[in-house]
C-alpha cells in the first residue's frame, strides 16, 4: 500500500483539471457506487476508475491500488457470506442471495474507495485546499484540516514502518499469521501515537508561528478557472449519479 | 564478525543507496561509519541488522548470512540504537521498557530482574518513571540502556549523540565504551568528529553509497581528499596539528599536541 495515496507528478488533462471538479467527480463516482444495486454498473464504475487512472498516467498505481482494495474486499465478501442467511443454499453455509449481496458489497466498497484515492494521487493537496477556500468558500481552517489529515497519512505509514523496524531489531518476530501480527502490532500503537502527537503539536505551533491565523480567502495567489475538460467531467458526474440511482 | 561482500542495495523509486560495498569488522573493534547526509550510512546499519536484505552480494554477521536468518534471530546478537529513540520505547515505565528486550530474548524471570536492577543502578534511572516524560537525552540513554542490558555481541549505533549536550553525550559514549571493553563489537554512525577521534579506533568513510576510505581514524582525518569528498571536517586539534606541520603531525589529542609544543620550546 506504500506510496499509493501520494501525489504523482504529471501534466495530463486530469492533472490540469480544476481540483474541485476532480473532487466532485470522485465523490460522484462514490455516490453512484452507493446508489446503484446492479453488479454490471458497479463493474462499469471500476472500469471507469481504471480508465481515469490510465488517463492520468498512473495505470500501474491504479492496478496496485485495486489489488490492495481487493484484499479488503475479499474479507468483506467472506464475512458477508458467513452472516447472510436468506435465499437458497448453494453449498455449506453459502446461499445464492448471500453470494450476490456479498459480491455487490465488496464491489461497492472497492468502486467507492478507488476514485477518492486516485483523486488524491492526481491532485496536489495544496491546490485542493486553495480551490476549496477560494472557489467553494470553505473556511481556511476546515480546508487546512482536511489537507493536513491527508498529508499525514503517508507520514503515519512511514512512521509505523520505522517503529516496526525498531521493534524487529529488538527481537519482536513479525513473521507469522495475521492474528499474530495484529497482537504484536497493538503495543506499537504507543510509540506511534507518541511520535504522531509530538509531530502534530509541533506542526501546529510552527503554523501558528508563521501566521496561520492571518490567512484569509485572498491569500492564495493561484486562481482555479474552469478548463476545457471540466464541463464534460461535470456532465459525467451527473450522468453517473443518475445511472447509479436508476440501476 | 561483520562482513559485507560486494553489497548493493537500492530503495524502491530512488537511486542506489549502497553500491558494491565490501568491508570487514573484526570481533572487539570500535569502528565509526562516516559520510555526508544521504551517503547510505543508515542503510548499511539496517543491512547489518537484517532489516533490509542486500539486492546482491552477501552480508554475514556473526557467521550468519542475513538473507537466510530471521531478523529476530539476528536481534539476539545485534543491538541497534536507532536515530530516533521514540521508535523503540513502547512500555509504560522505565523498568518495563528495560525488561521488554530481555523477555524477547527468552531469559528467565530471575535473570531479567537482576539485569534490570543492575542497569537501573548503572544508568541512574528511576524505574517507575514514564518513559515519555523523560527529556530527549534521557530517552536516548534509556533506549541505549535497554539494548546494553541485553548484552549484545555486536552493537550498532545510528547517531547516538546527535542532539545531546556535552554531559549526556559523554555519559552515552562512556556506556558504549564500557560495552566495547567487555568484548562487544561496535559500529557507530556519527557526525561529531571529536567524538569519533576520542572513542573510535577505526573509521570507514562512505560517500554516495561507496566506501572511499577505511583505516585508523587518526589517519583518515589527515587525508584531505577523503574528508572533502564526504563533506567532513576533521577535529580542530587535527587541523591545528596539520597546520603546525613538521614535528606536530603525529599529535591527535590536546595532551599530545601540548607535549610536542613543550618539547619544541625546550629545543629552541
Ligand atoms: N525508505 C526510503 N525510501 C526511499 N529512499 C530512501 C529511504 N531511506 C533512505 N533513502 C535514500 O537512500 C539514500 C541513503 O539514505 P541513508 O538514510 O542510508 O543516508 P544516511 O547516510 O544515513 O544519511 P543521514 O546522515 O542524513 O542520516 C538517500 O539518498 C535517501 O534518500
Ligand atoms: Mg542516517
Amino acid at each position: 500500500m506504500k506510496g499509493l495515496l501520494e501525489y504523482t507528478e504529471g501534466n495530463t488533462f486530469i492533472h490540469r483539471m480544476n481540483p474541485l471538479v476532480k473532487l466532485l467527480l470522485a465523490l460522484c463516482v462514490c455516490a453512484a457506487a452507493f446508489a446503484s444495486d446492479s453488479l454490471a454498473f458497479l463493474a462499469a464504475l471500476l472500469a471507469i476508475d481504471l480508465a481515469l487512472g490510465a488517463a492520468g498516467g498512473v495505470f500501474g498505481k491504479a492496478l496496485r491500488l485495486l489489488a490492495g482494495l481487493l484484499k479488503a474486499g475479499l474479507l468483506l465478501f467472506v464475512l458477508q457470506l458467513l452472516f447472510f442467511r436468506e435465499g437458497r443454499p448453494l453449498f455449506l453455509f453459502v446461499t445464492d442471495e448471500g453470494a450476490l449481496t456479498a459480491a455487490k458489497l465488496a464491489l461497492r466498497f472497492i468502486a467507492a474507495c478507488m476514485p477518492l484515492a486516485l483523486m488524491l494521487g492526481l491532485t496536489r493537496t495544496g491546490d485542493l485546499t486553495n480551490a476549496l477556500v477560494k472557489t467553494a468558500h470553505v473556511p481556511y481552517k476546515y480546508a487546512f484540516t482536511l489537507s493536513a489529515a491527508i498529508r499525514f497519512i503517508p507520514l503515519f505509514m512511514s512512521e509505523m514502518e520505522g517503529v516496526m523496524e525498531a521493534q524487529a531489531s529488538r527481537g519482536v518476530d513479525f513473521d507469522g499469521g495475521p492474528l499474530k501480527k495484529i497482537r504484536l502490532a497493538l503495543p506499537l500503537c504507543v510509540p506511534l501515537l507518541m511520535i504522531s502527537v509530538r509531530k502534530i503539536d509541533g506542526s501546529a505551533v510552527a503554523a501558528e508561528a508563521r501566521g496561520f491565523n492571518l490567512r484569509g480567502r485572498a491569500s492564495g495567489y493561484k486562481d482555479y478557472p474552469l478548463g476545457t475538460a471540466d464541463l464534460p467531467a461535470a456532465a459525467l458526474c451527473a450522468a453517473l449519479v443518475a445511472l447509479g440511482i436508476i440501476t | 564478525m561483520i562482513r559485507l561482500e560486494r553489497v548493493c542495495y537500492r530503495y524502491e523509486g530512488s537511486g542506489a543507496a549502497v553500491e558494491d560495498l565490501s568491508f570487514e569488522i573484526n570481533r572487539g573493534e570500535f569502528a565509526a561509519l562516516l559520510g555526508e547526509n544521504g551517503a547510505g550510512k543508515s542503510t548499511v546499519a539496517k543491512l547489518i541488522d537484517g532489516l533490509v536484505k542486500p539486492a546482491s552480494g552477501t552480508v554475514t554477521v556473526a557467521g550468519l548470512d542475513t538473507r537466510k536468518t530471521k531478523t529476530s534471530e539476528l536481534a539476539k546478537r545485534v543491538g541497534f540504537l536507532f536515530q530516533n529513540p521514540d521508535r523503540q520505547i513502547c512500555k509504560n515505565t522505565v523498568r518495563e521498557e528495560l525488561a521488554f528486550g530481555l523477555e524477547l530474548r527468552g531469559l528467565d524471570r530471575a535473570a531479567i530482574d537482576e539485569r534490570v536492577e543492575r542497569t537501573l543502578r548503572d544508568f541512574g534511572f528511576d524505574g517507575e518513571r514514564g518513559p515519555f516524560t523523560l527529556s530527549r537525552g534521557e530517552r536516548q540513554r534509556l533506549a541505549l540502556a535497554s539494548i546494553i542490558a541485553a548484552e549484545p555481541e555486536i552493537m550498532i549505533l545510528d547517531e547516538p549523540t546527535t542532539g545531546l549536550d556535552y554531559r549526556e553525550c559523554m555519559r552515552v559514549m562512556e556506556a558504549v565504551k564500557g560495552l566495547n571493553e567487555n568484548g562487544a563489537t561496535v559500529l557507530m554512525i556519527c557526525h561529531d568528529m571529536e567524538v569519533v577521534l576520542d572513542f573510535a579506533r577505526r573509521a570507514l568513510v562512505l560517500s554516495k553509497g561507496r566506501l572511499i576510505a577505511d583505516g585508523a581514524a587518526r589517519r583518515i582525518f589527515r587525508s584531505a581528499c577523503a574528508m572533502e569528498k564526504a563533506s567532513l571536517s576533521p577535529p580542530q586539534i587535527t587541523q591545528l596539528s596539520l597546520r603546525l606541520g613538521a614535528g606536530f603531525e603525529e599529535a591527535d589529542t590536546v595532551g599530545e599536541l601540548a607535549e610536542a609544543i613543550v618539547k619544541r620550546r625546550r629545543a629552541v
